[in-house]
């Protein structure tokens, strides 16, 4: 899939189950963590914590198993994540989110596509800005006159 | 013959020339919210309720009934061009349709996808008129016990659907499980897991989390790659599909309009479970199982008829009993109480026109959704050809909005950035996130009705096979898990997740 | 590049913007107490009877006040999500939220961490529908009148099953303290919301349910339930066959979901008395009445003050009846 994979997969002990095993591992502790004070219940009257937590157990045995087998049977290595369009990406819902119920549709749309826009190398400078300002109006249109969502279009 | 007069009485109803208006414009409507993300059809129609008021009966019905199966023909646009599901029906079209998208064959895919859709929706037009007695008997049957044993059966479906190794899969299953669980709890009215955020009291908005997890996520993807490797590939072959491709879709239509028209009548289940099941059974049948995922047209056109033809018979205990499926018929009956009418088995009897009236529109929306659809493929096969450095903001943007949408909350905005987070994962460390969806959509059902099943028998699990259908469904889950788990069946696989390394 | 054009991408644009926008209208400015669009907020799903009541409100509201009125659907715990939205908006009654005013009652007794303080950071613009609850049973269960389900109920403990809309609502909290007035030990078995517990007496799944009238009459009508009794002051025109609570001995003889209107609190008085106003004029008239009628509801004043001592005396009465049938959020 990534443009680094050359010939043949390459393995090493940072490898995806090892990656993936820890997260299941992680999460269960989340689960067991915010769930510590639900009852359990019993199997006729089952209670809040019952499900979650069996299910965690059930995470716990994945997420060993796969670290086990990342050290045993080495997987494909992760390859590095693409900070940049990561970052952007983030940033851009990020600001919109912020924006869009103070400053309204159009601007929050329109700064988020501008620094999405960022994360892609062949972006050109002035088309971006022309599209993303028409491409806000049309959202704003649609959305909020034609469709009724309630957030505002601009700030005032 | 008496069902022959009632299909003209319902015909002569649906064609008079402003009830064509209607279905047309219900129908149109609920293509474009099926192809936003984010908009369902359930609040376009809340949005729609006042104004038909002051419409008769049979019309109002009518209209609203297209948007809803015009949002299914919708949604699958978007699935198979941009690989992002804006319903829950639409999830399992993106994993084929969009493939094929990749390989040149949009135009193919969306015409397929449109076709299977009619046919589904002309077969179950005919089941409802037909077997909406034996049918709704069948759904008056079913109980938490039946329903816990039909959502297990769902997530078997699930591992099946998954391309690589079963563990990963049963592990991305119990994580949707998880995810499933925030929110309050039914049976004990206690919030779970989360983390005093007011607006997850109902649970995290499937919405979200799929935009998060397929569209998002994917953009960050391909923004690594040169643009020219991303999204579709520009040299579109036919825009239709050959013969070929129609003589293999065809069996696949068949047993997904089949599996839809049962499984669209159960309450509860909703519109994800008819296309995923049929999704399965086809990779299950499949001479070359390892096909599906990157473009295999059954893949395409058994989800399609399967949930067109769910979202249509999920009107049967509507419209036979008074009782509705899901939340679409909970509006359907608040439409029909305003007007005066009271829902229930007399509806039948005391409005015969508008009964068959709406079902006759059905087909005709049905067709006219063919129609519109089939010349617009060209259009949405056009903007393809947009570069993706314009395409991504814009995806970006209308998930945004839609997420925000859904329950006009900004909070599932952040939502959908925190699954893309955890998304982009995911596809770094190479595991499908169909399986999470799945689990996510059938989890919560799974536990309330195992919950109150046990309440129900006070603890004796031994309702689940005692009682027939359930045993039936369990006895399935079983066969299937053996046949999977046979050293054949997983030498095979093995052959094929090392092939593709 | 190959034959991009941005300019055609920009006319598509441009074309649908217009086209939009002409689909669009927006009404006319009016000075007064209301300058800006006015939100009626359904903390439910779309479909029941808060929402419907809402939809039938709000064109007419509007009409009445010169600007747009939209509703929106909150749903989420029991209605503390979407009446905790309304707590919090600015205090100018623009957001108004429409619901079953019983769960504001109990709320403060039932739930610990509640958001917001009901009768602080609410201000109540008034009562307007009353939908009394239908006590039924599946037609298979041999109980066919109050008494039957009694005596039923007495020599099976812990047998027959209560369906109720939710933990802690009132459909729950009535079934309780009936049970409990009456020596009763019952299954309660929580739905989401009384239309999946209607439907789960329908199929047998539960054995009763106590759930509002305009939910449940239709499948009484069409014998997919057995009707025992109904909580309003007289017979249902209906039903003239059904005794009311009352008649048949049993408590809580008013009970049934009381929909509600309010507004956030600290809002000026003078603006919650124009919603107040606006309101009773919409709710007589006869379209209303008739629709309303239909549904089994009856009307009420819709006036600020009967709505505060309403809440005020509830909240206590039921606060004493929770502790006292000792029902438990944990």
């Amino acid at each position: 899939m990534s443009p680094k994979q050359e010939a043949g997969p390459k393995t090493s002990p940072a490898n995806e189950d090892l990656f993936f095993g820890l997260f299941l591992l992680g999460m269960a502790i989340l689960v067991f963590a915010s769930t510590r004070k639900l009852l359990i219940g019993t199997s006729s009257n089952m209670g809040a914590g019952y499900f979650p937590q069996a299910i965690a157990w059930g995470m716990i045995f994945f997420g060993v198993f796969f670290v086990a087998k990342s050290q045993v049977r080495p997987s494909e290595k992760v390859y590095a994540p693409y900070w940049r369009g990561l970052f952007l990406i983030i940033l851009a819902v990020a600001v919109f989110s912020l924006l869009l119920m103070k400053a309204g549709l159009v601007l929050a749309a329109f700064l988020a596509m501008l620094i999405a826009s960022a994360a892609s190398k062949e972006t050109r400078p002035v088309e971006i800005v022309v599209y993303s300002a028409l491409m806000s109006a049309a959202s704003a249109l649609l959305f909020v006159r034609a469709l009724s969502m309630p957030m505002p279009i601009f700030p005032w | 013959m008496e069902l022959f007069s009632n299909l003209m009485l319902g015909f002569s109803t649906a064609l008079e020339w402003h009830n064509l208006l209607y279905c047309l414009f219900g129908a149109l409507i609920g293509t474009l919210i099926g192809v936003l993300p984010g908009i369902g059809p359930v609040p376009t129609v809340a949005l729609l309720l006042p104004f038909t008021f002051g419409m008769a009966p049979a019309s109002a019905f009518i209209m609203l009934a297209g948007i809803f199966y015009g949002a299914q023909y919708g949604g699958s646009t978007t699935a198979i061009l941009v690989n992002i599901p804006g319903e829950t029906s639409a999830v399992v079209t993106c994993l084929d349709g969009h493939q094929m998208a990749r390989n040149g064959r949009a135009g193919t895919a969306l015409a397929i996808a449109a076709m299977a859709s009619f046919f589904a929706g002309t077969v179950a037009t005919t089941v409802i008129a037909m077997l909406s007695g034996p049918l709704s008997r069948l759904a008056m049957s079913f109980t938490a016990v039946e329903f816990f044993s039909l959502m297990v059966l769902g997530l078997v479906a699930a591992v099946i659907m998954a391309h690589g190794s079963i563990v990963k899969s049963l592990a991305m299953i119990g994580i949707g499980l998880l995810i499933g669980v925030v929110g309050i709890d039914v049976n004990t009215g206690v919030a779970r897991m989360t983390f005093n955020i007011p607006e997850f009291a109902d649970g995290l908005s499937f919405v979200s989390v799929a935009m998060g997890f397929f569209g998002l996520a994917e953009i960050i993807n391909n923004l690594e790659k040169p643009s020219h490797q991303i999204v579709v590939s520009q040299k579109m072959k036919n825009l239709l599909p050959t013969w070929q491709d129609l003589k293999t879709a065809f069996p696949a239509m068949l047993r997904g309009t089949a599996i839809g028209s049962i499984l669209g009548v159960l309450p509860g289940g909703g519109a994800a479970l008819p296309p995923f099941t049929a999704y399965a059974i086809e990779k299950k049948l499949a001479r070359d199982p390892s096909r599906f995922g990157k473009g295999a047209i059954e893949g395409v056109a058994s989800p399609e008829a399967a949930n067109n033809a769910g979202a249509q018979t999920s009107f049967i205990p509507l419209l036979t009993l008074g009782i509705p499926s899901n939340a679409i018929m909970a509006l359907m009956i608040g439409a029909l109480m305003i007007q005066g009418i009271q829902p229930g088995p007399q509806i039948i009897v005391e409005q015969p026109e508008l009964v068959w009236g709406v079902i006759a529109s059905m087909w005709v929306g049905n067709l006219m959704l063919l129609v519109i659809n089939l010349p617009l493929i060209g259009i949405w096969v056009s903007m393809l050809k947009v570069p993706y450095r314009l395409l991504f903001p814009a995806i970006m943007l209308f998930c945004c909005i839609g997420a925000y949408g859904v329950n006009n909350s900004v909070m599932d905005i952040w939502l959908m950035l925190g699954c893309a987070v955890v998304g982009y994962f995911f596809i770094k460390v190479k595991v499908e996130t169909a399986p999470l969806l799945l689990g996510l959509i059938l989890g919560p059902q799974l536990e309330e009705n195992l919950r109150r099943a046990m309440l129900l028998s006070d603890g004796d699990f031994s309702v689940f096979v005692t009682r027939p259908i359930s045993a039936v469904l369990l006895g399935s889950v079983a066969v299937i898990l053996l046949v999977m788990l046979s050293p054949a069946v997983l030498k095979k696989r093995d052959e094929i997740v090392e092939s593709e390394g | 590049m190959r034959s991009f054009k941005l300019s055609r991408v920009a006319g598509f644009v441009f074309a649908a913007t217009v086209t939009a926008s002409l689909i669009s209208s927006s009404p006319a400015q009016a000075a007064d107490d209301f300058n800006h669009m006015v939100r009626i907020i359904v903390p439910n799903a779309a479909g029941g009877t808060s929402d419907i009541l809402a939809r039938l409100i709000a064109p007419k509201l509007s009409e009445a006040i010169g600007q747009t009125v939209i509703v929106e659907n909150k749903p989420g715990a029991g209605g503390n999500v979407g009446a905790d939205f309304v707590a919090k908006s600015p205090k100018d009654g623009h957001n108004i939220v429409l619901m079953d005013v019983g769960t504001l009652a109990t709320a403060p007794s039932l739930f610990s961490n509640l958001t917001f303080d009901v009768e602080k950071d609410l201000a109540p613009v008034g009562m307007i529908m009353f939908v009394p609850y239908i006590l039924a049973v599946n037609p298979s269960f041999p109980a066919k009148t109050v008494d039957e389900l009694i005596s039923y109920s007495k020599a099976n403990p812990g047998k027959v099953s209560v369906g109720n809309s939710g933990v802690g609502t009132i459909t729950h909290l009535v079934g309780a303290i009936i049970a409990k007035e009456k020596g009763l030990q019952w299954k309660y078995i929580p739905y989401k919301g009384g239309a999946a517990s209607s439907r789960a007496v329908v199929t047998g799944e539960s054995n009763v349910v106590i759930n509002g009238a305009t939910a449940t009459a239709p499948f009484v009508s069409s014998g997919q339930l057995v009707g025992l009794a109904v909580s309003s002051k007289e017979r249902m025109k209906n039903f003239p066959n059904l005794p009311t609570f009352r008649e048949a001995g049993l408590p809580q003889p008013d009970a049934g979901s009381f929909q509600g209107v309010l507004t956030t609190g600290g809002t000026p008085p003078a603006v919650v008395k124009r919603l107040s106003d606006e309101i009773i004029k919409i709710l007589a008239q006869p379209d209303m009445q008739k629709k309303i009628a239909e549904q089994g509801g009856v009307i009420q004043s819709a006036k600020p003050e009967g709505l505060r001592d309403w809440l005020q005396e509830y909240i206590k009465v039921f606060g004493d009846e929770i502790r006292a049938a000792n029902i438990k959020v944990e």
